[in-house]
């Protein structure tokens, strides 16, 4: 899946926890400094926020009409 | 290693498991209470029975449940945590446990010292809550409904809980305050204010995650809190006032926005994803249907408020919304809840280096499933027994206490085999570390 800010997306809307997590920290593993992945949720996932900081990574987040929050993370 | 960062900040599992647990036995002695009194207890909504049973209920049962829920998820859901929450979690069942007695003791026997204790124990324990929680939010910007509509349900909280006091005073030291005004007004900000926006909120987290269902728009979810919020103030107005069309506007609005609500989240329920329902959903199916038929009937009394008269009509509205609507939103949830606290928990003390039991195997599904056919048939039998009572009254508490006793052992199981996987992977771990 692709979108027009990244081409790096998790569309984590209709995954069971823990996949979001996991699914996000294997694709970060993937990226190079400086690429950017989007994960897609019906939930702002703070737990997930808090490792980002522990870990140095940038993310602004934004709700979407539809109730999907649009999580972009910088690697 | 970075994957079990995300758990290091959760509460101990005995901070939320404790209100679990001592939950369901207060159900149970409502039903229990239910059957000793027999018929008498559904004579109207003001017996000293009724009003015993319905607060083991939303204190004993209720309250702690939802506490217990925001002592974990606070920091899930909006990045909070709570200083000391086994502490807190501590002062606070055994407040609620010990209020929500000493309560349902006074009304029983109408003694003015059980009744003053109760106010006072509950209001101490509600002060040390509000005063935490709302300490850990400071500074938390409200950037999801899940957030604002928390601090929302707090205001609801606190107006619910002071209105209650001052009640149980009134009943207790004959103050002069307009008693059936102030309680339909503790029972609108406790159910509706709290409970309501609260279930709102949590349901704009859980319904999607667990049920893999769509997302609750954006702008109805936003809002939500704030008209219910809105709605309550004009109802509150009305009634202080004595201004009937302001306070019946206020009561219609609300019963819309559940309906509403209740609506919109069966409507994503049937465009979930996954294929086959689970006890969960079907608790939640339950729930909301028993919501609405409520709801409508509130909105009938707020047109036409005679209806509010007729035999039976607020023990109905009553078990509906609390029985019929509340206690399936909060077992189903406890049934998903509770193995996801187990194997979050679990996977955590495996350091993973040994993997968690999957988490259907915290709880049965056919277990699950029989209690909630149980708690149902409780139900159906407590609603008959509001129009037969002779004949109902005590079969319906035995029923009641009965389901309730079986949701108590479901958990109490789940809770065993989680101490069980524990000691088994701190055996392995043990094991592994001694292994040169």
């Amino acid at each position: 899946m692709s979108h027009a800010k990244t081409p790096h997306v998790v569309d984590a809307r209709y995954m069971e926890p823990p996949g979001p997590f996991v699914a996000t920290m294997e694709m970060l593993d993937t990226l190079q400094v400086g690429e950017k992945m989007l994960l897609l949720l019906f939930r702002e996932p703070f737990p997930l926020y808090k490792v980002l900081r522990q870990n140095g990574h940038a993310y602004e987040s934004e709700l979407l009409p539809d109730g999907t929050f649009e999580i972009l993370i910088s690697r | 290693m970075q994957a079990m960062l995300a758990f290091e900040n959760a509460p101990p599992f005995s901070a939320p498991l404790r209100f679990f647990l001592s939950a369901p036995l207060f159900a149970v002695l409502a039903g229990l209470l239910v059957a000793f009194e027999g018929p008498d207890i559904f004579a109207s909504r003001w017996t000293p029975g009724a009003l015993a049973a319905t607060h083991l209920i939303t204190i004993g049962f209720m309250l702690q449940i939802m506490l217990g829920a925001l002592i974990q998820i606070l920091p899930v859901v909006a990045g909070a945590s709570l200083q000391r929450p086994l502490a807190v979690a501590r002062v606070v069942n055994v407040g609620l446990s010990a209020g929500a007695l000493l309560l349902a003791a006074g009304f029983l026997s109408g003694r003015p010292a059980l009744l003053g204790s109760a106010a006072f124990i509950l209001g101490l324990t509600m002060l040390l809550f509000l005063a935490v929680t709302v300490t850990a939010l400071i500074g938390v910007p409200s950037t999801s409904p899940t957030i604002r509509g928390i601090k929302f349900a707090l205001f609801g909280l606190l107006a619910a809980v002071g209105l209650g006091i001052v009640l149980a005073l009134t009943l207790a030291y004959g103050w002069s305050f307009p008693m059936v005004a102030l309680a339909d007004l503790h029972a609108a900000w406790g159910l509706g204010g709290w409970a309501g926006v609260l279930l709102a909120a949590m349901a704009y987290v859980v319904v999607p995650m667990f049920q893999l269902t769509p997302g609750y728009p954006a702008r109805a979810s936003w809002w939500f809190p704030g008209f219910m919020l809105a709605m309550l103030l004009l109802w509150s107005a009305g009634l202080l006032a004595d201004w009937p069309l302001l306070a019946r506007l206020g009561q219609l609005g609300c019963a819309l926005a559940g309906i509403a609500f209740a609506g919109l989240t069966l409507r994503l329920q049937g465009k979930r994803r996954r294929a086959r329902p689970d006890t969960t959903y079907r608790y939640w199916q339950m729930g909301l249907t028993a919501a609405i038929f409520a709801l409508f009937l509130l909105s009938a009394a707020a047109i036409w408020p005679a209806a509010a008269d007729l035999d039976g009509w607020a023990l109905i509205v009553g078990v509906l919304l609390i029985a019929g609507g509340f206690i399936p939103f909060i077992a189903g949830m406890l049934y998903k809840i509770v193995p996801f606290l187990s194997w979050m928990h679990l996977q955590n003390c495996g350091q993973a280096k040994v993997p968690a039991p999957a988490m259907n195997k915290m709880l049965s599904e056919l277990g699950m499933h029989r209690q909630m056919l149980a708690y149902a048939a409780a139900l159906a039998l407590l609603l008959a027994a509001i129009i037969f009572p002779a004949g109902l009254a005590r079969p319906a508490g035995l029923a009641f206490a009965a389901a309730n006793g079986w949701l108590c052992l479901n958990l109490a199981g789940a809770a065993l085999r989680y101490r069980q996987h524990r000691a088994d992977i701190e055996a392995k771990l043990a094991a592994r570390l001694s292994t040169p």
